[in-house]
């Protein structure tokens, strides 16, 4: 196991060493920074008028929480998937055509090894680019709001609109974190089989960002309305749910059994074809 | 004893092309071999087969007698490589270079890898980022990885592709060190037949997917019965030699058979009415084997 964690922590080293992985956290900070000025200068027109119209306090309700899932909900879905795939697009893709891929399996190690740890490396970097998008998204709305007041949530594409207090709406914001990180590890799982095929890292982070918008475009398009099952994105939205005052756990944890059993399978699809492959220029 | 045994190694790519067809030969403890042919010949195949990088349609290669194919952690235990080009990671020095690569042998030890660092002269610039680092330098790391953690087996491609003549003359005395005192036994694919003749003891000649010679390197062999003949009378001489059954190439080299001493056949010539203007050993180039080869082939 020590060893699995050293070989890991070389991984790591690699990814954490390249600075297009900062520039995800820095176009994300750059965002929040672009969404809270507007909210400064315009208001929150929409999130006002649904408070008002549901007939709560807005002055109560306008909190650092519900501007930093504001933040949150508009930039998530713009820049996460983007860097997401670009991320683990390049783990497999760009090491084998650079060459580092033959230096790394002249040493004893197996493929499946290889691979795996490269898998939870970009898994890894999902959960914490989420984590980090979550509570930056927090912090700047603290500086706007400062602590306390209400939580108003709102998912719409799930139905999902709900009321907390501070406490229990700061506990519903981090373990609703904690699932979308979860959710968004199906974004690097795609992005990470398509790298596992001889192809340009580039066509791998487009495919996984192709896959996920016509998935989404799909499911919020009527004439798919029958077939939501087979959309990823209604699972990953699964997210949401745990903002829902009661929170409906079985039809969460169905979802995140699809999403954890897709991930398998992508892992696996993709060791197959990487396994199967020569590796030579 | 051989280290390394490659058996009756058959790889036709997804194109069709034949890259390797029935290729056999050994690589004993101890000594430098050298794989030599053109480019395409399936040197690097060969060496891609060995690290289970390439998968063959038939045959296998033992090391220490585990076999590649079905046991590729155990076999790929003993052997240090520089496949290809060595590309390390830029944006990391080469000492997390070495770190990230040994930890995929299970293997870390500070002490051996600054000894390593210190033998292939890279001491000074090991903290340094490798995007600063000079071919010479990457390659000279590249020895180091492959020498990481003590493989009994070097395998190297073209390892001096690229490198100045200073460069290739530190790169071949280092692993001629190696070999003496450490008793490294080394596979060296090349297309340099210089490099092979200094540095290899034997060597295995590909043309075409195909092994065309395996043996002695010319200039390392010991009793050769090979003498450099000057005559007028080529016609002559080579129907006096047939007789003989010794053997000359068409820049007059001729090789003795074994039942005759050399004196016994220039009288043989000299009794056939030759006139013999010359006759002295010739110590055969491992260029002159290459182009024999090329040419009958």
């Amino acid at each position: 196991m020590t060893l699995f964690f050293q070989q890991w922590y070389g991984e790591l080293l690699k990814l954490f060493s390249r600075r297009r992985t900062y520039i995800g956290f820095g176009a994300f900070v750059a965002l929040e920074l672009i969404i809270l000025l507007l909210i400064k200068k315009f208001g929150m027109g929409p999130i006002q008028k649904a408070i008002v119209g549901s007939g709560q306090s807005f002055e109560y309700y306008f909190s650092a929480l519900t501007v930093a899932s504001t933040i949150m909900g508009f930039a998530i879905f713009l820049l996460g998937a983007l860097f997401l795939s670009l991320v683990a697009g390049d783990i497999v893709a760009k090491e084998g055509e650079d060459g580092h891929m033959r230096l790394l399996l002249a040493r004893p190690v197996s493929r499946f090894r290889l691979l795996l740890l490269k898998y939870l490396t970009c898994s890894g970097y999902a959960f914490l680019l989420v984590q980090f998008f979550a509570w930056t998204s927090f912090l700047l709305g603290l500086t706007l709001r400062g602590w306390g007041g209400g939580f108003f949530a709102i998912v719409p594409e799930i139905s999902v609109v709900a009321f907390y207090d501070w406490g229990p709406g700061l506990q519903r914001y981090a373990l609703s974190s904690l699932y979308l990180g979860l959710s968004m590890t199906l974004i690097s799982s795609i992005a990470f089989f398509l790298s596992c095929f001889r192809i340009k890292p580039a066509t791998a982070t487009i495919g996984a960002l192709t896959y996920i918008l016509v998935d989404f475009i799909m499911r919020t398009s009527g004439f798919m309305e029958n077939y939501q099952f087979l959309l990823l994105t209604k699972y990953m939205a699964c997210w949401g749910r745990i903002l829902a005052e009661n929170i409906d756990w079985p039809l969460i944890w169905r979802g995140y059994a699809v999403i954890f059993a897709v991930n398998i399978t992508l892992f696996t699809l993709g060791y197959a074809v990487f396994e199967s492959r020569d590796l030579k220029s | 004893m051989a280290l390394l045994e490659v058996r009756h190694l058959t790889k036709r790519w997804p194109t069709g092309r034949l890259a390797l067809d029935d290729v056999g030969f050994e690589v004993r403890e101890g000594e430098i071999l050298g794989l030599l042919g053109h480019n395409g010949a399936g040197k690097s195949t060969i060496m891609g087969i060995t690290l289970g990088m390439v998968r063959p349609d038939v045959g296998e290669v033992r090391i220490g007698g585990r076999s590649v194919q079905n046991n590729r952690g155990a076999a790929l235990q003993q052997i240090g490589a520089i496949y290809e080009a060595a590309v390390f990671y830029d944006y990391l020095s080469g000492w997390q270079n070495l770190r990230v690569l040994c930890s995929l042998s299970g293997w870390w030890d500070e002490t051996e890898v600054k000894r390593v660092v210190q033998m292939v002269n890279l001491n000074r610039a090991i903290r340094q980022k490798t995007a600063t680092y000079s071919h010479g330098m990457r390659q000279r790391l590249a020895l180091a990885q492959a020498l990481l953690p003590q493989p009994k087996i070097l395998l190297l491609d073209e390892p001096t592709d690229g490198l100045d003549p200073e460069g290739i003359r530190e790169f071949r005395e280092l692993i001629l060190h190696l070999r003496k005192h450490h008793g490294m036994t080394i596979m060296l694919n090349s297309h340099l037949l210089g490099e092979v003749e200094q540095m290899c003891d034997r060597c295995v000649i590909l043309k075409d997917g195909k092994k065309v010679f395996e043996g002695q390197v010319p200039s390392q062999e010991k009793s050769r019965r090979i003498f450099q003949l000057g005559t007028n009378d080529i016609g002559l001489a080579r129907e006096v030699l047939d007789r003989c059954g010794a053997t000359m190439d068409k820049f007059g080299i001729v090789e003795v058979p074994l039942q005759m001493e050399p004196h016994e056949l220039v009288t043989a010539l000299v009794n056939g009415r030759v006139q013999v203007s010359a006759w002295q050993p010739h110590r055969r180039t491992l260029e002159e084997l290459y182009m024999g080869l090329s040419s009958r082939s």
